[in-house]
Protein backbone atom coordinates (compact mmCIF):
# COMPACT_ATOMS: atom_id res chain seq x y z
CA UNK A 1 0.00 0.00 0.00
CA UNK A 2 2.81 2.37 0.96
CA UNK A 3 4.65 1.63 -2.29
CA UNK A 4 1.45 2.23 -4.23
CA UNK A 5 0.94 5.58 -2.52
CA UNK A 6 4.55 6.71 -3.12
CA UNK A 7 4.00 6.18 -6.84
CA UNK A 8 0.35 7.24 -7.02
CA UNK A 9 0.64 10.53 -5.10
CA UNK A 10 3.26 12.12 -7.46
CA UNK A 11 1.37 10.88 -10.54
CA UNK A 12 -1.96 12.22 -9.29
CA UNK A 13 -0.30 15.51 -8.26
CA UNK A 14 1.34 15.99 -11.68
CA UNK A 15 -1.92 15.04 -13.44
CA UNK A 16 -3.78 17.63 -11.33
CA UNK A 17 -1.21 20.30 -12.20
CA UNK A 18 -1.51 19.49 -15.91
CA UNK A 19 -5.31 19.73 -15.65
CA UNK A 20 -5.07 23.14 -13.93
CA UNK A 21 -2.58 24.45 -16.51
CA UNK A 22 -4.57 23.22 -19.50
CA UNK A 23 -8.03 24.02 -18.13
CA UNK A 24 -8.17 27.46 -19.78
CA UNK A 25 -9.53 26.36 -23.14
CA UNK A 26 -12.30 24.37 -21.43
CA UNK A 27 -13.17 26.77 -18.62
CA UNK A 28 -13.48 29.75 -20.98
CA UNK A 29 -16.56 28.11 -22.46
CA UNK A 30 -19.92 29.08 -20.94
CA UNK A 31 -21.04 27.02 -17.95
CA UNK A 32 -24.26 28.97 -17.35
CA UNK A 33 -26.48 31.54 -19.04
CA UNK A 34 -24.66 34.71 -18.00
CA UNK A 35 -21.08 33.76 -18.81
CA UNK A 36 -21.33 33.25 -22.57
CA UNK A 37 -18.74 35.69 -23.92
CA UNK A 38 -19.01 34.79 -27.67
CA UNK A 39 -22.81 35.03 -27.48
CA UNK A 40 -22.56 38.45 -25.82
CA UNK A 41 -20.15 39.59 -28.55
CA UNK A 42 -22.50 38.30 -31.25
CA UNK A 43 -25.46 40.12 -29.66
CA UNK A 44 -23.45 43.31 -29.57
CA UNK A 45 -22.42 43.01 -33.24
CA UNK A 46 -26.09 42.63 -34.14
CA UNK A 47 -27.16 45.63 -32.09
CA UNK A 48 -24.35 47.80 -33.49
CA UNK A 49 -25.10 46.75 -37.07
CA UNK A 50 -28.74 47.73 -36.46
CA UNK A 51 -27.59 51.05 -34.94
CA UNK A 52 -29.52 50.13 -31.79
CA UNK A 53 -27.23 52.27 -29.56
CA UNK A 54 -29.75 52.41 -26.69
CA UNK A 55 -29.37 48.70 -26.09
CA UNK A 56 -25.65 48.53 -26.86
CA UNK A 57 -24.67 49.86 -23.42
CA UNK A 58 -26.69 47.22 -21.54
CA UNK A 59 -25.23 44.55 -23.84
CA UNK A 60 -21.72 45.80 -23.02
CA UNK A 61 -22.63 45.39 -19.33
CA UNK A 62 -23.67 41.80 -20.06
CA UNK A 63 -20.42 41.16 -21.93
CA UNK A 64 -18.35 42.62 -19.08
CA UNK A 65 -20.27 40.59 -16.49
CA UNK A 66 -19.78 37.40 -18.51
CA UNK A 67 -16.08 38.13 -19.03
CA UNK A 68 -15.50 38.85 -15.32
CA UNK A 69 -17.07 35.49 -14.47
CA UNK A 70 -14.82 33.74 -16.98
CA UNK A 71 -11.68 35.53 -15.68
CA UNK A 72 -12.08 33.90 -12.24
CA UNK A 73 -12.02 30.46 -13.84
CA UNK A 74 -9.25 30.94 -16.38
CA UNK A 75 -6.80 33.17 -14.47
CA UNK A 76 -4.64 30.21 -13.36
CA UNK A 77 -4.16 28.78 -16.83
CA UNK A 78 -4.05 31.78 -19.16
CA UNK A 79 -1.53 34.54 -19.56
CA UNK A 80 -2.20 37.86 -17.90
CA UNK A 81 -1.68 39.84 -21.13
CA UNK A 82 -4.38 37.89 -22.99
CA UNK A 83 -6.83 38.55 -20.15
CA UNK A 84 -5.88 42.22 -19.92
CA UNK A 85 -6.13 42.70 -23.69
CA UNK A 86 -9.72 41.49 -23.76
CA UNK A 87 -10.60 43.68 -20.76
CA UNK A 88 -9.05 46.63 -22.60
CA UNK A 89 -11.16 45.86 -25.69
CA UNK A 90 -14.31 46.07 -23.56
CA UNK A 91 -13.20 49.39 -22.03
CA UNK A 92 -12.48 50.87 -25.48
CA UNK A 93 -15.74 49.45 -26.81
CA UNK A 94 -17.59 51.40 -24.10
CA UNK A 95 -15.99 54.61 -25.32
CA UNK A 96 -16.76 53.88 -28.97
CA UNK A 97 -20.37 53.07 -28.06
CA UNK A 98 -20.71 56.37 -26.19
CA UNK A 99 -19.56 58.15 -29.34
CA UNK A 100 -21.85 55.87 -31.37
CA UNK A 101 -18.80 54.99 -33.47
CA UNK A 102 -19.81 51.92 -35.43
CA UNK A 103 -16.40 51.28 -37.01
CA UNK A 104 -14.39 51.38 -33.80
CA UNK A 105 -17.03 49.44 -31.89
CA UNK A 106 -16.93 46.59 -34.40
CA UNK A 107 -13.12 46.67 -34.49
CA UNK A 108 -12.92 46.30 -30.71
CA UNK A 109 -15.54 43.55 -30.70
CA UNK A 110 -13.85 41.51 -33.39
CA UNK A 111 -10.49 41.93 -31.70
CA UNK A 112 -12.04 40.84 -28.38
CA UNK A 113 -13.51 37.80 -30.12
CA UNK A 114 -10.14 36.97 -31.61
CA UNK A 115 -8.52 37.20 -28.15
CA UNK A 116 -11.19 34.92 -26.74
CA UNK A 117 -10.71 32.42 -29.59
CA UNK A 118 -6.93 32.33 -29.13
CA UNK A 119 -7.09 31.91 -25.36
CA UNK A 120 -5.58 28.67 -24.08
CA UNK A 121 -4.15 27.70 -27.47
CA UNK B 1 -7.58 38.80 -12.11
CA UNK B 2 -6.02 38.29 -8.69
CA UNK B 3 -2.30 38.21 -9.44
CA UNK B 4 -1.29 37.26 -5.90
CA UNK B 5 -3.61 34.24 -5.95
CA UNK B 6 -2.38 33.21 -9.41
CA UNK B 7 1.26 33.41 -8.25
CA UNK B 8 0.34 31.36 -5.16
CA UNK B 9 -1.23 28.59 -7.28
CA UNK B 10 1.66 28.68 -9.75
CA UNK B 11 4.18 28.56 -6.90
CA UNK B 12 2.48 25.42 -5.54
CA UNK B 13 2.62 23.86 -9.02
CA UNK B 14 6.29 24.81 -9.47
CA UNK B 15 7.35 23.75 -5.98
CA UNK B 16 5.79 20.30 -6.00
CA UNK B 17 6.73 19.63 -9.64
CA UNK B 18 10.33 20.44 -8.76
CA UNK B 19 10.17 18.26 -5.66
CA UNK B 20 8.82 15.29 -7.65
CA UNK B 21 11.37 15.73 -10.46
CA UNK B 22 14.22 16.07 -7.97
CA UNK B 23 13.15 12.84 -6.27
CA UNK B 24 12.96 11.03 -9.61
CA UNK B 25 16.32 12.38 -10.72
CA UNK B 26 18.12 10.80 -7.79
CA UNK B 27 19.71 11.34 -4.47
CA UNK B 28 23.05 12.82 -5.46
CA UNK B 29 24.55 15.08 -2.85
CA UNK B 30 25.54 18.62 -3.79
CA UNK B 31 29.21 17.66 -3.28
CA UNK B 32 28.84 14.88 -5.86
CA UNK B 33 27.49 17.16 -8.57
CA UNK B 34 29.48 17.53 -11.73
CA UNK B 35 29.75 20.92 -13.42
CA UNK B 36 26.98 19.97 -15.85
CA UNK B 37 24.71 18.77 -13.02
CA UNK B 38 25.24 22.11 -11.34
CA UNK B 39 24.23 24.08 -14.45
CA UNK B 40 21.31 21.71 -14.97
CA UNK B 41 20.09 22.43 -11.44
CA UNK B 42 20.33 26.17 -11.93
CA UNK B 43 18.45 26.01 -15.26
CA UNK B 44 15.65 23.82 -13.92
CA UNK B 45 15.34 26.09 -10.86
CA UNK B 46 15.25 29.16 -13.06
CA UNK B 47 12.46 27.69 -15.23
CA UNK B 48 10.48 26.86 -12.08
CA UNK B 49 10.86 30.42 -10.80
CA UNK B 50 9.69 31.84 -14.14
CA UNK B 51 6.73 29.47 -14.06
CA UNK B 52 5.83 31.00 -10.70
CA UNK B 53 6.13 34.73 -11.29
CA UNK B 54 6.11 35.31 -15.04
CA UNK B 55 2.39 35.96 -15.47
CA UNK B 56 2.90 37.39 -18.97
CA UNK B 57 2.98 33.84 -20.30
CA UNK B 58 0.97 30.75 -19.47
CA UNK B 59 2.25 28.27 -16.87
CA UNK B 60 2.00 25.38 -19.31
CA UNK B 61 4.94 26.23 -21.65
CA UNK B 62 7.18 26.79 -18.62
CA UNK B 63 6.09 23.48 -17.18
CA UNK B 64 6.77 21.72 -20.49
CA UNK B 65 10.26 23.27 -20.41
CA UNK B 66 10.71 22.08 -16.84
CA UNK B 67 9.66 18.50 -17.56
CA UNK B 68 11.73 18.43 -20.77
CA UNK B 69 14.90 19.47 -18.93
CA UNK B 70 14.18 17.05 -16.09
CA UNK B 71 13.46 14.20 -18.56
CA UNK B 72 16.67 14.90 -20.51
CA UNK B 73 18.64 14.93 -17.25
CA UNK B 74 17.03 11.59 -16.33
CA UNK B 75 17.82 10.23 -19.79
CA UNK B 76 21.45 11.29 -19.44
CA UNK B 77 21.59 9.59 -16.05
CA UNK B 78 20.24 6.34 -17.52
CA UNK B 79 22.61 6.53 -20.51
CA UNK B 80 25.63 7.15 -18.30
CA UNK B 81 24.58 4.27 -16.03
CA UNK B 82 24.13 1.79 -18.85
CA UNK B 83 26.88 2.95 -21.22
CA UNK B 84 30.30 3.61 -19.74
CA UNK B 85 31.62 5.15 -22.93
CA UNK B 86 28.89 7.80 -22.85
CA UNK B 87 29.39 8.31 -19.10
CA UNK B 88 33.00 9.28 -19.74
CA UNK B 89 31.88 11.91 -22.19
CA UNK B 90 28.86 13.19 -20.24
CA UNK B 91 30.22 13.20 -16.70
CA UNK B 92 33.92 13.43 -17.39
CA UNK B 93 36.54 11.20 -15.85
CA UNK B 94 39.08 11.46 -13.08
CA UNK B 95 42.40 12.95 -14.15
CA UNK B 96 45.76 12.50 -12.47
CA UNK B 97 47.18 15.96 -11.84
CA UNK B 98 50.13 14.90 -9.69
CA UNK B 99 51.82 11.56 -10.34
CA UNK B 100 54.76 10.23 -8.32
CA UNK B 101 55.03 13.70 -6.80
CA UNK B 102 55.33 15.38 -10.21
CA UNK B 103 52.82 17.94 -11.44
CA UNK B 104 51.22 17.04 -14.76
CA UNK B 105 51.23 20.46 -16.44
CA UNK B 106 49.57 19.22 -19.65
CA UNK B 107 46.63 17.80 -17.69
CA UNK B 108 46.24 21.06 -15.78
CA UNK B 109 46.26 23.03 -19.03
CA UNK B 110 43.72 20.68 -20.59
CA UNK B 111 41.44 20.92 -17.57
CA UNK B 112 41.95 24.71 -17.34
CA UNK B 113 42.96 24.51 -13.69
CA UNK B 114 45.72 26.56 -12.10
CA UNK B 115 48.20 24.94 -9.75
CA UNK B 116 47.10 27.49 -7.12
CA UNK B 117 43.59 25.93 -7.27
CA UNK B 118 45.13 22.52 -6.68
CA UNK B 119 47.10 23.96 -3.74
CA UNK B 120 43.87 25.31 -2.22
CA UNK B 121 42.19 21.92 -2.57
CA UNK B 122 45.25 20.23 -1.12
CA UNK B 123 45.26 22.55 1.89
CA UNK B 124 41.54 21.77 2.36
CA UNK B 125 42.61 18.15 2.59
CA UNK B 126 45.22 19.02 5.22
CA UNK B 127 48.21 18.78 2.89
CA UNK B 128 50.49 21.81 3.07
CA UNK B 129 53.67 20.39 1.57
CA UNK B 130 53.83 19.05 -1.98
CA UNK B 131 56.72 16.79 -0.92
CA UNK B 132 54.20 14.69 1.02
CA UNK B 133 52.09 13.99 -2.06
CA UNK B 134 52.41 10.92 -4.24
CA UNK B 135 49.22 11.09 -6.29
CA UNK B 136 46.51 13.75 -6.70
CA UNK B 137 43.46 12.87 -8.74
CA UNK B 138 40.99 15.45 -9.90
CA UNK B 139 37.52 13.91 -9.67
CA UNK B 140 34.69 14.83 -12.07
CA UNK B 141 32.85 16.61 -9.23
CA UNK B 142 35.75 19.07 -8.81
CA UNK B 143 37.09 17.48 -5.63
CA UNK B 144 40.55 15.99 -5.37
CA UNK B 145 41.62 12.65 -3.97
CA UNK B 146 45.07 12.61 -2.42
CA UNK B 147 47.41 9.69 -1.88
CA UNK B 148 50.30 10.68 0.34
CA UNK B 149 53.74 9.14 0.02
CA UNK B 150 54.08 6.01 2.17
CA UNK B 151 56.41 7.73 4.62
CA UNK B 152 53.82 10.42 5.31
CA UNK B 153 50.86 8.10 5.84
CA UNK B 154 49.53 7.93 9.41
CA UNK B 155 50.49 4.98 11.58
CA UNK B 156 47.74 2.40 11.93
CA UNK B 157 47.22 -0.38 14.49
CA UNK B 158 48.03 -2.83 11.70
CA UNK B 159 51.48 -1.28 11.24
CA UNK B 160 52.11 -1.87 14.94
CA UNK B 161 50.62 -5.38 14.85
CA UNK B 162 48.03 -4.38 17.43
CA UNK B 163 44.70 -6.18 17.26
CA UNK B 164 41.67 -3.95 17.68
CA UNK B 165 37.98 -4.82 17.84
CA UNK B 166 35.74 -3.18 15.25
CA UNK B 167 33.86 -0.18 16.61
CA UNK B 168 30.98 -0.38 14.14
CA UNK B 169 28.22 2.20 13.83
CA UNK B 170 26.74 4.00 16.80
CA UNK B 171 23.06 3.44 17.46
CA UNK B 172 20.98 5.99 19.35
CA UNK B 173 19.56 4.59 22.58
CA UNK B 174 18.35 7.81 24.20
CA UNK B 175 17.54 11.12 22.57
CA UNK B 176 16.01 14.09 24.33
CA UNK B 177 15.35 12.03 27.48
CA UNK B 178 13.47 9.32 25.60
CA UNK B 179 14.58 5.68 25.34
CA UNK B 180 14.39 3.99 21.93
CA UNK B 181 13.26 0.48 22.91
CA UNK B 182 13.50 -0.77 19.33
CA UNK B 183 17.18 0.22 19.06
CA UNK B 184 17.87 -1.36 22.45
CA UNK B 185 16.36 -4.64 21.26
CA UNK B 186 18.38 -4.43 18.05
CA UNK B 187 21.57 -4.12 20.11
CA UNK B 188 20.46 -7.10 22.28
CA UNK B 189 20.17 -4.91 25.36
CA UNK B 190 17.29 -3.95 27.63
CA UNK B 191 16.17 -0.98 29.69
CA UNK B 192 17.47 -2.59 32.87
CA UNK B 193 20.99 -2.75 31.42
CA UNK B 194 20.76 0.81 30.20
CA UNK B 195 19.62 2.14 33.56
CA UNK B 196 22.45 0.25 35.26
CA UNK B 197 24.97 1.85 32.88
CA UNK B 198 23.47 5.29 33.47
CA UNK B 199 23.64 4.80 37.24
CA UNK B 200 27.35 4.02 36.88
CA UNK B 201 27.71 7.48 35.34
CA UNK B 202 25.76 9.08 38.16
CA UNK B 203 22.53 9.51 36.21
CA UNK B 204 19.35 8.70 38.13
CA UNK B 205 16.74 9.46 35.49
CA UNK B 206 16.61 9.16 31.68
CA UNK B 207 15.29 12.72 31.45
CA UNK B 208 18.77 13.95 32.45
CA UNK B 209 20.22 12.50 29.24
CA UNK B 210 20.32 14.42 25.97
CA UNK B 211 21.94 11.70 23.86
CA UNK B 212 23.17 8.17 24.47
CA UNK B 213 24.63 5.96 21.76
CA UNK B 214 26.08 2.47 21.72
CA UNK B 215 28.48 1.09 19.13
CA UNK B 216 28.99 -2.51 18.06
CA UNK B 217 32.07 -2.79 20.28
CA UNK B 218 29.81 -2.13 23.28
CA UNK B 219 31.12 1.34 24.06
CA UNK B 220 28.41 3.62 25.43
CA UNK B 221 28.50 7.38 24.86
CA UNK B 222 26.33 9.50 27.16
CA UNK B 223 25.76 13.25 27.01
CA UNK B 224 23.79 14.91 29.79
CA UNK B 225 21.85 18.15 29.60
CA UNK B 226 23.96 19.44 32.48
CA UNK B 227 27.46 19.59 31.06
CA UNK B 228 29.10 21.04 34.24
CA UNK B 229 31.36 23.24 32.14
CA UNK B 230 31.78 26.57 33.90
CA UNK B 231 33.08 28.60 30.96
CA UNK B 232 32.22 27.70 27.39
CA UNK B 233 35.10 28.39 25.02
CA UNK B 234 34.29 31.10 22.45
CA UNK B 235 35.96 30.38 19.14
CA UNK B 236 34.57 33.49 17.41
CA UNK B 237 37.25 36.03 16.44
CA UNK B 238 35.11 39.12 17.04
CA UNK B 239 32.02 40.12 18.96
CA UNK B 240 28.75 39.59 17.13
CA UNK B 241 25.17 40.58 17.89
CA UNK B 242 24.79 37.59 20.27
Amino acid sequence: MRRFLTIAIPIVTLALFICIMLSGSILKRPLGKDDDVPQAIENLIQKINNDDWDKVNSEIDNLEKAWKKVIHRVQFSLERDEINDLSMNIARLRGAALAEDKGNSLTELLEAYNHWKEMGK
Amino acid sequence: MNEGLVVLVRAIIGFFSLLIFARILGKEQISQLTFFDYILGITIGSIASELTVDLSSRAWPHWVGLITWASLAYLMEIISLKWRYAAKYIEGEPAIVIMNGRIMEDVLRKMKIRISDIMVLLRNKGVFDLNEVDYVIMEPNGQISVLKKSEHLPLTPKDMNISVSPTGISTELIYDGEIFEENLREMNKDTKWLMKELKKRGIKDVSEVFLATLNDAGSLYVDKYKDNIKKVKDIGDYKGPY
